[in-house]
């Protein structure tokens, strides 16, 4: 930890001659009405779809596994497009900058400290480029071509850098591009899973790839009814409508969780007898467990991907993770050591040794949810939302608590905001298990609930901005 | 904010934020405006300063460049097969 707080502030040292250079993006005035914010917020988010959907040009296709399919869920990414990266140099860039210790960070102040992870950004994005080029995971090319490569993923990340700038400095409806990106992200790979018209052929005949579609196709071209509605809820290979219903409903769970608050009362301190409520909510700390439980677990598989595509199937690989390829989605899974138990068990394997398979999911369901409650639990030490610190804000803002003695506050404070943490993730972990399980090919638990949250706290934030206007 | 490192996420976000909603107007707009002075001094940092236009039309004349290019690629290609 001190050689990473070293190392950073060592490059931030370096960085800052050059953050006079760096094109910045000016803050909105004050003036920029609703409408007009939503017209710029469409249109950024058009531009990232666009970066999202057109192949890279001058590539070579390959047949390798994608190493991280698990992580393009939470960074908003599209393989093999401009924005193979997604918001990753973003989330480097933020970790690398706060990894440079208080010491070296506390005097900057906001601008100065966009510069820097704009900065950081850049290169990271460069350096990101250039080792995937390497690696080779777009085939081998040539000089010309890896250039050609490089400056699209390059362009297309800093792009992404600037337009998270943006919706930063005001010039969006929201404040957090990112979270903007990551959601829809999550719901357009969601909405090709349900509706997408590509026919597949498969040893049933010709079937429609999106969930809806073949239901309706299903239906109304098979002369069994009952046998089409079986295969069109049930089947294996490809989308079906019961992983969609399972996708709705959890969906809907998270957004009636994320209603439910404790009500502390407040009573004003400069305004006589004005009471009102203060809401601390059951989801405390949000969506950063499932982000970070999700990263925790995209490291582990990239770190057993590598060690059994490298060294083989052998015994030690056995105990940290070995691979082998699902013959209904065409993905490789894993079947043994710690990297299967971080899995949540398909089907096939439940089918395949009940007993066996129950007593691994119930494992997979501790690691889970006691994770997501770890994670949870010490995350608002990092972000400054320990009691102690939404105390302090709340009397900033001239209230204090209702009925108790100034000693006394920041226990009770803290006895709803460590309920709230402790039993908010254990719920977390618990709905990203449940997604897991019954989702299958419309993604994992934890992009339908990061997606499901994150479309909260839009609604929170410009219903907000709405009802004060 | 579903990275939030930089701004203060949600659970007191949306408290201190409720709790604002309920000032009263005086109080609220001496406070704005006083906010504004010290943002107009602090926010901006010094250096080249570009507008979202320009990073929009940069951006989709990008997308629109890279559609061009495929589009040429299999003309070309096709071309060449002929």
């Amino acid at each position: 930890m001190a050689g990473l707080r070293f190392i950073a502030s060592v490059v931030l040292c370096l960085l800052k001659p050059f953050l006079r250079y760096l094109p910045k993006v000016k803050s909105a005035s004050r003036n920029l009405t609703f409408w007009r914010r939503l017209i710029y917020t469409a249109i950024y988010l058009f531009i990232f779809l666009g970066c999202s959907q057109i192949p890279l040009f001058r590539t070579h296709s390959t047949m390798d596994a994608d190493p991280f399919r698990r992580m393009r869920g939470i960074l908003a990414s599209s393989p093999r497009t401009a924005m193979e990266f997604g918001i990753s140099q973003i989330v480097i860039a933020r970790y690398m900058y706060f990894s440079a210790g208080s010491r070296t960070t506390k005097n900057h102040h906001a601008a100065v400290r966009n510069a820097y992870q704009m900065i950081l950004g850049i290169i990271i994005t460069i350096v990101q480029a250039f080792a995937c080029i390497k690696y080779g995971m777009y085939g081998q090319l040539g000089w010309v071509d890896s250039l050609c490569v490089m400056i699209q993923l390059s362009v297309g990340a800093i792009t992404v850098i600037y337009l998270d700038q943006y919706f930063q400095k005001g010039y969006g409806i929201i404040r957090s591009g990112t979270s903007l990106f990551v959601a829809t992200n999550i719901c357009c790979s969601m909405r090709q899973k349900a509706f997408s018209i590509t026919r597949i052929n498969s040893e049933r005949g010709d079937e429609f790839e999106g969930a809806v579609i073949a239901l309706f196709h299903l239906l109304f071209t098979r002369t069994d009814k009952s046998g089409a509605l079986y295969e069109a809820f049930f089947r294996k290979n490809l989308p079906n409508f019961s992983n969609l219903l399972a996708t709705v409903f959890i969906f809907l769970l998270v957004v009636w969780f994320h209603g439910v608050c404790f009500l502390v009362p407040v009573r004003s301190t400069n305004i006589k007898e004005r009471n009102a409520l203060c809401p601390i909510k059951f989801f405390y700390t949000s969506n950063m467990p499932i982000i970070l439980q999700s990263s925790f677990v995209s490291i582990i598989y990239l770190f057993s991907q590598f060690l059994h595509w490298n060294f083989g199937p052998n015994h030690f690989t056995y105990y940290v993770g070995n691979w082998k390829l699902c013959e209904h989605s065409g993905q490789f899974i894993p079947v043994s050591g710690v990297a299967y138990l971080v899995t949540t068990p398909s089907y096939a394997h439940i089918a395949a040794d009940p007993f066996l398979a129950l007593f691994f999911m119930l494992l997979n369901l501790l690691i889970m949810v006691g994770g997501c409650a770890f994670f949870s639990i010490k995350w608002p030490k990092f972000s400054g939302t320990t009691a102690k610190e939404v105390l302090e804000k709340i009397r900033k803002l001239q209230w204090t608590m209702d009925g108790l003695k100034n000693s006394e506050m920041e226990s009770e404070l803290k006895r709803y905001i460590v309920t709230a943490v402790g039993w908010g993730g254990i719920c977390i972990g618990a709905l990203t298990v449940l997604g897991d399980l019954f989702m299958g090919p419309f993604g994992t638990g934890a992009e339908i609930l990061l997606a499901a949250t994150i479309l909260c706290q839009f609604h929170d934030e410009i219903f907000e901005e709405i009802e004060d206007h | 904010m579903a990275l939030g490192g930089t701004a203060p996420p949600r659970g007191s976000a949306a408290a201190a934020a409720s709790l604002r909603r309920r000032r009263t107007t005086s109080g609220g707009a001496s406070g704005g405006a006083a906010g504004t002075m010290l943002q107009f001094y602090t926010d901006d940092a010094p250096g080249l300063k570009i507008s979202p236009n320009v990073v929009l039309v940069m951006s989709i004349g990008f997308i629109a460049f890279v559609a061009i290019l495929h589009v040429m690629g299999k003309l070309y290609f096709v071309r060449k097969e002929a």
